[in-house]
């Protein structure tokens, strides 16, 4: 069914995307991540020696600080620490440093919707400019259900308001084969730490699902070009 | 938490010697002359009242919201003014989530006074309904990268963010005039507050030996420094703040000297603020003008960054 949306969007059409990598100085890594007018700054601090109190000191630990654009840090700040947190460990490989601390830091800069999966791919981008090992890039996605019944993609601060439900979908990337064939793959199940949900009916939900897979290959493709453009620039001391 | 200070970073001695010895010659390690600022770029974000400054290598993003309360007892007819500074982890490693530390207040207090002391924002008109409704301006400070001079960046910050401000119209009403409606900003143009002058904090660093003084350090040079000041003038001339935390004493023919620099720095920055914030404004009435969906909007955007 065809939806008129504000910005003149289709259903599954993504807002602009603009990342950068390696912004800040003194941080090991970070980026900037953009989707539409949605901003997000992430920061990357690790591996520090030790862990926490409670961390199991045989693995890498991750610590999420978010903090938000103005105002105290409340509960929904420690609730996107948290997601954050989940999701990062399922993506990094924790045995290969085990004993030490990343510090992951976000920063919004501007909420216009869809602002814990930017925040989400700006970490993995961060973290990929730091040098962490990873197992994958985290593909971030967010679908939205109306109350009508249909599904969008990537919503704006004002679409949001008016939905009934929302997912929040990550993906790990699309894989390329290395065989001669060359076809694209999509490899994995959804990680499930990435998934927030209101009350939805199941159906809606496996429909976002393949929605947000779909459109995740694109994202991936964007990361990727991104990834592969910045390594060939001249390297930068200190 | 012991694991922290095994992180911190420490300067090396044969580092501080080099920085000492390269100033005795007027060498400064990143190239500058000893009165040199370095480059100071101004960005604003599709808000109003959202600015990013980089000052070298340092990048601070001011960001200012409005409220309406009720205002002080002693001060019924002034608005409030209030600035919180948050010295981020991402800033430096050494930099703790949770409440601010010495550093951090001591920032805000120097940036508060440079506009509150001045009265460079006029706080009378931010007064809606005398003893009931007036405007608190709440000014955040996010430092994102520290790579020294954290007051002077955060003060252009402020002041940038403040000039790019526009605050929800608001008029009278109700049945004996004491309800506020306020006007969303899609039916009623939000308005500019009034800013009468800019202070600008300008910082210097004073080293022991033979009393050498440069302008705005970076990280490394507030390592090996004996003592810094923090003068806050504006481009007329007066003198708005001075802060000297502890260190060496410096004479007073220094201070004077400090003075007549920061003075004729003030006047380019304060020329340097006021076109970045021209452009944004001429770009902002663009937008209103155009109405085109986001999706080209966008791409004029780009082009023009």
């Amino acid at each position: 069914m065809e939806v008129d949306r504000e910005d003149g969007r289709s259903q599954n059409q993504l807002r602009p995307l603009a990342c950068s990598r390696n912004i800040l100085h003194r941080a090991h890594g970070s980026a900037s991540w953009s989707q539409g007018d949605t901003k997000v700054l992430a920061a990357v601090y690790g591996p520090k020696a030790g862990t926490k109190k409670n961390e199991n000191p045989e693995k890498a630990c991750i610590e999420v600080i978010w903090k938000p654009k103005t105002g105290q840090i409340g509960k929904p700040e420690k609730e996107y620490e948290m997601i954050l947190k989940r999701t990062l460990e399922s993506v990094c490989i924790l045995t290969v440093n085990p004993n030490t601390t990343t510090s992951i830091i976000v920063q919004v800069v501007n909420d216009d919707g869809a602002l814990l999966p930017s925040a989400i791919n700006a970490a993995c981008m961060a973290l990929v400019d730091a040098g962490i090992p990873m197992k994958h890039l985290a593909v971030a996605i967010c679908c939205c259900v109306a109350k009508s019944g249909y599904v969008i993609l990537d919503p704006t601060k004002l679409e949001e308001q008016k939905m009934k439900a929302f997912a929040y979908l990550v993906f790990p990337n699309s894989v390329h084969s290395v065989l001669p064939e060359g076809s694209l793959r999509v490899e994995g199940e959804p990680i499930e730490n990435g998934i927030i949900t209101s009350v939805t009916h199941v159906d809606d939900y496996f429909y976002c699902l393949e929605r947000g897979r779909a459109a995740s290959v694109k994202l991936s493709d964007f990361l990727r070009r991104n990834l592969q453009q910045q390594s060939t620039d001249s390297s930068k001391a200190g | 938490m012991e694991g922290r200070l095994a992180n911190s970073w420490r300067l090396t001695v044969n580092d501080k010697n080099f920085i000492k010895t390269a100033l005795l010659s007027e060498i400064r390690i990143d190239g500058r002359k000893p009165f040199e600022f370095r480059k100071i770029s101004i960005k604003f974000g599709r808000e109003d009242g959202s600015s990013e400054v980089q000052l070298g290598q340092t990048r601070v993003m001011g960001m200012v919201t409005a409220q309406l309360v009720q205002p002080y007892r002693d001060r019924p007819k002034e608005g409030i003014l209030s600035i919180f500074t948050e010295f981020s982890p991402m800033a430096d490693p050494s930099f703790e989530p949770g409440r601010p530390g010495e550093l951090a207040v001591e920032l805000g207090r120097i940036v508060d006074r440079g506009l509150r002391e001045s009265r460079a924002v006029d706080t009378e008109s931010l007064c809606i309904l005398a003893g009931k409704f007036v405007w608190a301006i709440r000014i955040d400070l996010h430092i994102l990268d520290n790579g020294g001079n954290l007051v002077d960046a955060a003060n252009i910050a402020a002041l940038a963010a403040l000039l790019t401000f526009r605050r929800p119209e608001c008029s009278l009403g109700g049945e004996d005039g004491q309800e506020v409606i306020v006007h969303p900003p899609e039916i009623r143009e939000p308005l500019p507050l009034t800013v009468h002058h800019l202070p600008i904090a300008i910082s210097f660093g004073f080293f022991s030996n033979e009393s050498i003084l440069v302008i705005d350090p970076t990280h490394n040079e507030e390592a090996v420094m004996g003592g810094r000041m923090t003068t806050t003038v504006n481009a007329n001339g007066d003198i708005c703040a001075i802060q000297k935390s502890g260190g060496e004493g410096v004479p007073r023919r220094v201070i004077m000297q400090c003075l007549q620099l920061a003075t004729s720095k003030a006047a380019s920055i304060t020329k340097q603020i006021k076109d970045a914030v021209e452009v944004f404004n001429t770009e902002r009435a663009l937008r209103k003008i155009k109405r085109h969906p986001t999706s080209t909007g966008n791409d004029v955007r780009e082009k023009q960054n």
